[in-house]
């Protein structure tokens, strides 16, 4: 099957934004199940694990550029004054408020560009496991395009990818982020 | 078909990882309502696999519902709609819909949902008018529900998106399952 690459835009998610006043707070469960069931069917659409990754990635993108805009009406965060300040905004309040989990910041370089967050727990992957024929899956690479379109509306560009993953038998998931680059404001925000 | 990840097998516990809001869901689940439109041709099979896909779902979502609820084995199914409404809704989406317009033999009823988490920010476009949006729930609620021993029908009555002023879901008691039946995935 021919992949475009252009990837759509989620056709259903309407561009007004008219903020509601509550709060949803829900067990991570059916998100879960809804979740496995999005990756079920990407594997039914394409050939090769590679092929899905790619595609939640860009899913991932494209939630991520919605969800910052959330993301900065519920917390009241200001501006992160450099990376390692982003590094916990993401860690102890956007994890917290979407998946109730808070990773841990570790593993800094020495140039302050490049951090792990540690993950315990993923409630993506609660009582998941990989069939053996899907061993290249990076099941939650969702979560990679959703950092990485939330950062790119708040003008970084980083590169995010999984360096460990419960699933493939490590014994943490390790999440790495690579700030790239500073991005002007006037560029227009694209879907991908 | 089968969800091949979130496994059958392993609940040996409940994770209580307390509560998070409920964006990144909604997204994931436009996310996934579009891939679907993306995959099949018409409203009505996109409808027919999020219900599918729901009812998958729901099969397994009924274990950790009753792990986390302690709720006992309701009498009727009356009570059967108040948990629903009351601790089921509660507890996965946030919201409490009315139990309301129960049919006079007592096997039917609606919920009514003020707000739905899966469709904020949601338009249809004109080109999906016959699509039911939030199918996923039906099957969810029915095969929860079959795995308590009930089969039940599960539709939308009226939809938000479709320019009703309510979200009503409909649900009908068909009959009790016998319990040596085998549960499948559809």
């Amino acid at each position: 099957m021919l992949v475009s690459c252009c990837y759509e835009i989620p056709i259903f998610l309407s561009k007004k934004k008219n903020f509601k006043t509550y709060i949803a707070l829900f067990n991570s469960e059916l998100f879960t199940l809804t979740y496995g069931a999005l990756v079920t069917q990407l594997c039914k659409d394409y050939e090769n694990d590679e092929e899905v990754n790619k595609q939640l990635d860009k899913m991932g993108y494209n939630i991520g550029v919605r969800l910052i805009e959330d993301f900065l009406a519920r917390s009241s965060v200001g501006r992160c004054h450099d990376f390692r300040e982003t590094a916990d905004v993401i860690a102890k309040v956007a994890f917290k408020m979407y998946l109730g989990v808070t990773p841990s910041v570790t593993n800094w370089s020495p140039a302050g560009d490049e951090f792990s967050l540690i993950l315990e727990s993923n409630p993506l992957v609660d009582f998941v496991e990989l069939p053996d024929n899907h061993s290249n899956l990076v099941y939650s690479s969702l979560l990679c395009g959703v950092l990485r379109g939330a950062l790119e509306m708040v003008q970084m560009a980083v590169d995010v990818r999984f360096a460990q993953d419960t699933l493939r038998g490590d014994s943490v998931t390790e999440i790495r982020m690579k700030f790239i680059k500073r991005i002007e404001e006037n560029l227009p925000a694209g879907d991908e």
